[in-house]
C-alpha cells in the first residue's frame, strides 16, 4: 500500500498469469504483488506450482498468458498491449535484477568457488578479473566461506555449496532474490547455517526476497508476509503471526497440519 | 633365416621417419575428429530438423562404410571426378571424418546428459548463449567424456596404419618398404609392432590421467 502511494512499483507482480504444461494447468489467473524490500514466503502442498511461480519470475519459463513485471518492467513482453515477446537484450537486462537459488545448489562443478562467483560479473557486467574477485571474496565472507574460494563444489558439504550458491546469486547485486526450497536437499544438521545466511541477508539489506520453503518456523520468523498457495491459486495471504496461529482457510489449516505432523 | 641385428639397426632411421609421420597424421586427424565432431554435435543440437536430418545421414554414412572403402573411394575414385587430393590429405581427412562421426556421438550423448539444473543456473545468472556454451556446457561435456574421446584418439592412432594402402609414409609403410627392398620382413615388421606398442602405452596412460584429472571436483 505504502508503495503504491509513493508510486514505487512492486518488486514483482504476477498479473493474471496462466501456465500450462501441455494439458496440465499449473497456474490459472495467478495474481500476486510483492512490495520492494519485503520478504514474502510462498507455502503450499507439493505440486501446487510454487517452483513454477519462481521460474516464471526468473524468466526460466514463459507464461501461457498474463504478464509478470519486475520493478515495473515486464519480463514477458516488450509491448504487453500488442503481445510482442521480450527481446533477448531486454530479457537479459531485466533478469539481471533477479537472483535465484535452487534446491540442488546448481553450482558449476568444473569451476572453483571463485570462478563460479566471478563468471557472471565478468561476462555479464564486464568487470575486470581483479574487481570481480575482490567482490566475490566479499560475498564469500558474507556467507562465511572466504577460505573456500579455491575449492571445487564437489569438495564442499551441501550446506557450504548452498551458501556459495547464495553468494553467487548475490554477485550480480540483484534487487530481487528468489529462493526455491534451498534447504530441502540438505542434511538436517546443515540447514541451520544456510537459513542463518538468509536471515542475515534479509536483516541487513533491503533486497526483496521471495521464498519457497517448508521450514515453517523460519518462514514465520523472517517473513513480512506469507502466501498460502494451492492448485495454482492463492488460498490465503497475510501476516505470519495471523496465518500460522489462526488460519482463515480450511485448506491452510489442513496444510499446516500435514506439515507439522511429519 | 634368423634375426639380423645389423640389418635391424640399419632400418631404424627410416622406421623413425615413419613414427614421425604417424604422429603427424594422428595429430592432424585427431584434431579434425575432436573439433569436427564437436561442430557436428553442436550444430545438430541447435539446428531445426531440416539441418539435423542430412547431418544425421552424413554421420551414419561415415560410420557405416569401412574406412578402407572410404580411403579407396577418395584416393582412387575422386580423380575420376577431376579431384586429386594428395595421399596425406586424403588420409587425414578420411580418418578425421570417420572419427569425427564417432566423436560427435559422444558429444551428443554428453550434451543430452547435461543436467537441466546447469542450464537453469546459466540462465538465472544471465549468461549469454556464447558464454553458456563455451564456459559451462562444453567444459562440462568434455570433462565428463574425456575418457571416451581419448580412447577414440588412441584407436585412431592405430588405424593410421591403414594409410599404408594409399602410400602415406606412416610407420607400417616404411617397414613394408624396408622389407621389400632387402627381402627381409622379420625385422621391419617386428620393430614396427614394437614401436606401435611403445607409443601406445604412454597415450593410454595419458588418457587415464586426463580422465582422473577432469573428474576432480565432484562429477
Ligand atoms: N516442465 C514441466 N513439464 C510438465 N509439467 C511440469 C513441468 N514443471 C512442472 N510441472 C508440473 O506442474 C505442477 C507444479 O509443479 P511445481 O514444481 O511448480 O510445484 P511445487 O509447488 O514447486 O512442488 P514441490 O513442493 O514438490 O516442489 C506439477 O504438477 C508438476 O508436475
Ligand atoms: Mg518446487
Amino acid at each position: 500500500m505504502a508503495d503504491s502511494e509513493s508510486g514505487r512499483p512492486p518488486a514483482v507482480e504476477f498479473d493474471a498469469v496462466t501456465k500450462r504444461y501441455g494439458q496440465a494447468q499449473v497456474l490459472d489467473g495467478f495474481t500476486l504483488k510483492v512490495q520492494a524490500g519485503q520478504t514474502v514466503t510462498l507455502i503450499g502442498p507439493s505440486g501446487s506450482g510454487k517452483t513454477t511461480v519462481l521460474r516464471l519470475a526468473m524468466a526460466l519459463e514463459r507464461p501461457t498468458s498474463g504478464d509478470i513485471r519486475v520493478f515495473g518492467e515486464s519480463v514477458v513482453y516488450d509491448d504487453p498491449a500488442r503481445g510482442l515477446p521480450i527481446s533477448k537484450a531486454n530479457a537479459g537486462r531485466r533478469s539481471r535484477q533477479i537472483g535465484m537459488v535452487f534446491q540442488q545448489y546448481n553450482l558449476f562443478p568444473h569451476m572453483t568457488v571463485l570462478a563460479n562467483l566471478t563468471l557472471a560479473p565478468r561476462t555479464v557486467l564486464g568487470l575486470r578479473r581483479d574487481e570481480a574477485e575482490e567482490l566475490a571474496m566479499e560475498h564469500l565472507a558474507d556467507v562465511g566461506l572466504r577460505d573456500k574460494s579455491h575449492a571445487y563444489p564437489g569438495q564442499l558439504s551441501g550446506g557450504q555449496q548452498q551458501r556459495v550458491a547464495i553468494a553467487r546469486a548475490l554477485a550480480l547485486r540483484p534487487r530481487l532474490l528468489l529462493l526455491d526450497e534451498i534447504t530441502s536437499a540438505l542434511d538436517p544438521e546443515l540447514i541451520g547455517e544456510v537459513l542463518e545466511v538468509v536471515r542475515k541477508l534479509t536483516r541487513t539489506t533491503d533486497i526483496t526476497t521471495l521464498i519457497v520453503t517448508h521450514e515453517m518456523r523460519f518462514a514465520r520468523e523472517i517473513s513480512d508476509r506469507i502466501v498460502m498457495f494451492d492448485r495454482g491459486e492463492v488460498v490465503e495471504d497475510g501476516l505470519p503471526a495471523q496465518l500460522f496461529t489462526a488460519p482463515s482457510s480450511p485448506r491452510t489449516r489442513e496444510f499446516l497440519h500435514s506439515i507439522l505432523d511429519h | 633365416m634368423s634375426w639380423d641385428w645389423r640389418y635391424a639397426w640399419q632400418i631404424v632411421p627410416t622406421l623413425l621417419d615413419g613414427v614421425a609421420q604417424t604422429f603427424l597424421v594422428t595429430l592432424v586427424s585427431a584434431t579434425i575428429a575432436l573439433l569436427g565432431g564437436l561442430a557436428v554435435a553442436v550444430t545438430r543440437w541447435l539446428s531445426p530438423a531440416v539441418v539435423r536430418a542430412p547431418l544425421w545421414l552424413l554421420v551414419e554414412l561415415t560410420r557405416g562404410v569401412p574406412i578402407l572403402v572410404l580411403l579407396f573411394f577418395c584416393f582412387y575414385g575422386l580423380p575420376g571426378l577431376g579431384l586429386r587430393p594428395s595421399a596425406f590429405v586424403t588420409g587425414v581427412v578420411v580418418l578425421g571424418a570417420v572419427y569425427a562421426a564417432y566423436c560427435s556421438e559422444v558429444y551428443r550423448g554428453g550434451l543430452a546428459s547435461v543436467p537441466p539444473t546447469v542450464w537453469d543456473a546459466s540462465a538465472a545468472l544471465g549468461l549469454s548463449t556464447f558464454v553458456t556454451w563455451t564456459r559451462v556446457i562444453l567444459p562440462t561435456v568434455v570433462r565428463a567424456n574425456v575418457g571416451a574421446l581419448g580412447n577414440y584418439v588412441v584407436i585412431l592412432y592405430k588405424q593410421t596404419a591403414l594409410l599404408f594402402t594409399i602410400g602415406v609414409p606412416v610407420l607400417l609403410t616404411n617397414a613394408q618398404v624396408a622389407g621389400y627392398e632387402s627381402f627381409r620382413y622379420l625385422e621391419p615388421f617386428t620393430l614396427a609392432g614394437v614401436l606401435y606398442l611403445l607409443l601406445n602405452l604412454p597415450s593410454v596412460w595419458l588418457v587415464r590421467r586426463l580422465e582422473k584429472r577432469m573428474t576432480r571436483g565432484g562429477f
